[in-house]
């Protein structure tokens, strides 16, 4: 892994009339790198992406992609670059077959459509289908095909895996392993942190247009919350639980019901859970919003 | 460029075919129409009946039996807002209908310029307007021996080159409207009302004197129609033509210097009616 940056941000600042979408975003992705780009609905993620390709003009900051300006070597970029986005929308009318075709003239590309069958064929995508009459799911895998086909150098996806089933996220995440392999960098946004957790090498977390954490993927198991909702055989004095470390009483339902929230790792909740008489436990982890919601709000933000 | 290019008249195809058959059917039954108008010798006594100010709207009127009266009242005198229809829609579409379904974002992710996604797509509305011209002028050359209708096809070109002119610079017209407005709905709006308001305009400056001044600094006034057939005014031609360039060059800096909107992006962000 080399350690000149794919992508250099500096300071990166971008407003939307009075909505300050990016406050001075400053990250670097190393090349042969996978970065996930976490961070709650309106952080800033795909305003970063967008930048990156230079569809949209920052206010401020500095951007390096491969070594060179977006805005004045916008084509040469692009011409290394897959991107997805992540509201992806095609052209209703074409097949697959035509939209890919399209995609894969605009590149340039002369001898490769072997591999977008090949493509094609590990995430089961039919190739003779209209667009319109495609699923989420599909079209997404179409977007994905794009994004590959010309086997880039550099693949900026946001929210790769949005509507695809368990099982074909799995073969996202072997593409984009195989990519990496072949010394592809890898920069993606998900809200999904099981995701971000399964193939990224790293991770960096935006909020309210500011990267407020990078960190080890295995460092987003200390974030992570879990809540457990507790159903006692008999009223019970939860104090001694919701005392230990990283524990919080949610709610009291009643004597015998009670939620909680426990956040980085469980087995001291567990161990001590094991003292009362429980009858049912359910549970369940929290969303990335949720995550923030309860991590950040605490003062600990930027 | 080329790509783009193909894409955009391959997206084209359907309405290419619908205007270029309309246009054609429409010229062929006027066409082998014409031996009957031609025969009529009481033609004139008739449109003495019509009222002068009718007789002044529509300028040829009273030559409706010679070819060149005939085609200028019956094809000319309106098809620059018919097609115009056409020009104005795919104009105002170019960039911003994609741009506001969204679609741009992924295409211009793709190693294609700005420049050259505007200069191909604009080429391939050309391209279809000069389909569409071309099978109109083709339904009045071919049947014009077997019908009487004594125009050359270099004298119908030249009729043709100038709808063309006027076409391309209200395509022009409603490219540049949708860089400063934020919907190509409003563009095309706004394009297609003036469009129509200078027909009317014109129509009117041809009755009332005093409105002749004003129309003289409208583009219909230096389109020629049928009168184009007589002797082309190269000098509203090339005048056309230079504005056409001047807003598609407009049009291309805006596109150039702005932010791709997301898809569903675009109003204007007015307090005072909110």
């Amino acid at each position: 892994m080399s350690y000149s940056p794919a992508v250099d941000i500096k300071g990166l600042k971008k407003k939307y009339g009075t909505t300050k979408a990016l406050r001075g975003v400053n990250l670097q992705v190393k090349k042969g790198e996978i970065l996930g780009f976490l961070g709650p609905n309106g952080a800033g993620k795909t305003t970063t992406i967008r930048c990156l390709l230079d569809l949209i003009r920052p206010d401020a900051g500095q951007i390096r992609i491969l070594g060179r300006a977006p805005r004045k070597d916008s084509l040469a970029i692009r011409r290394r670059t897959g991107y997805l986005p992540g509201e992806l929308n095609l052209e209703g009318n074409l097949t697959v077959n035509a939209a890919l075709r399209y995609f894969y003239n605009l590149r340039g590309l002369q001898g490769d459509w072997k591999y977008v069958q090949y493509l094609a064929k590990c995430l089961d995508l039919d190739m003779s289908a209209r667009i319109k009459n495609l699923s989420k799911g599909n079209k997404q895998k179409v977007g994905l095909v794009q994004a590959l086909m010309s086997k880039p150098e550099l693949l900026l996806l946001d929210e790769p895996t949005s509507g695809l089933d368990p099982l074909r996220q799995q073969v996202v995440y072997r593409l984009l392993k195989e990519a990496q392999k072949e010394g592809a960098t890898i920069f993606f946004s998900s809200h999904i942190i099981s995701e971000v957790e399964a193939i990224a090498d790293r991770v960096a977390i935006i909020r309210r247009g500011l990267i407020v954490e990078e960190a080890q993927p295995g460092e987003l198991a200390n974030m992570a919350l879990r809540r457990f909702r507790v159903r006692f055989c008999g009223p019970v004095d939860i104090g001694p639980l919701s005392r230990l470390p990283g524990v919080k009483l949610i709610n009291r339902e009643s004597e015998f019901d009670a939620t909680v929230q426990v956040e980085g790792e469980v087995n001291s909740f567990i161990k001590a859970l094991a003292a009362y008489e429980v009858s049912d436990i359910q549970s369940e982890h929290l969303s990335l919003e949720e995550v923030f919601l309860a991590y950040y709000k605490d003062g600990k933000e930027e | 460029m080329l790509a783009e290019y193909r894409h955009m008249l391959y997206r084209l195809r359907w309405q290419i075919t619908g205007w270029a058959a309309g246009v054609v059917l429409y010229s062929l039954l006027m066409i082998f129409f014409y031996p009957n108008m031609a025969d009529m010798s009481d033609m004139k006594e008739y449109l003495n009946m019509f009222p002068e100010t009718m007789l002044a709207f529509f300028k040829n009127i009273t030559v409706i039996n010679t070819p060149m009266g005939y085609i200028d009242v019956y094809f000319f005198s309106y098809m620059q807002v018919i097609i115009g229809i056409f020009a104005v829609s795919a104009g105002s579409g170019l960039i911003a209908a994609d741009e506001e379904k969204g679609i741009l974002d992924l295409v211009l992710a793709q190693p294609v310029s700005r420049s050259a996604l505007y200069f191909g797509r604009l080429a391939g509305i050309a391209t279809a307007l000069f389909i569409i011209l071309a099978a109109g002028w083709l339904s009045w050359v071919l049947p014009a021996g077997s019908t009487g209708f004594a125009l050359s096809p270099l004298q119908l070109l030249q009729a043709f080159l100038s709808l063309f002119a006027i076409l391309l610079f209200f395509t022009a017209f409603a490219v540049f409207f949708s860089m400063i407005l934020p919907a190509a709905r409003m563009a095309a709006m706004l394009a297609g009302a003036l469009l129509a308001g200078n027909y009317l305009l014109l129509g009117l400056a041809n009755i009332y004197d005093g409105l002749q001044a004003a129309a003289k600094l409208t583009p219909l006034y230096y389109y020629q129609g049928g009168m184009a057939v007589i002797e082309l005014n190269t000098a509203w031609l090339a005048g056309l033509l230079a504005s056409f360039l001047l807003l598609v060059f407009a049009a291309w800096l805006l596109f150039l210097n702005r932010d791709i909107r997301v898809g569903g992006e675009g109003s204007w962000n007015l307090k005072i009616i909110k």
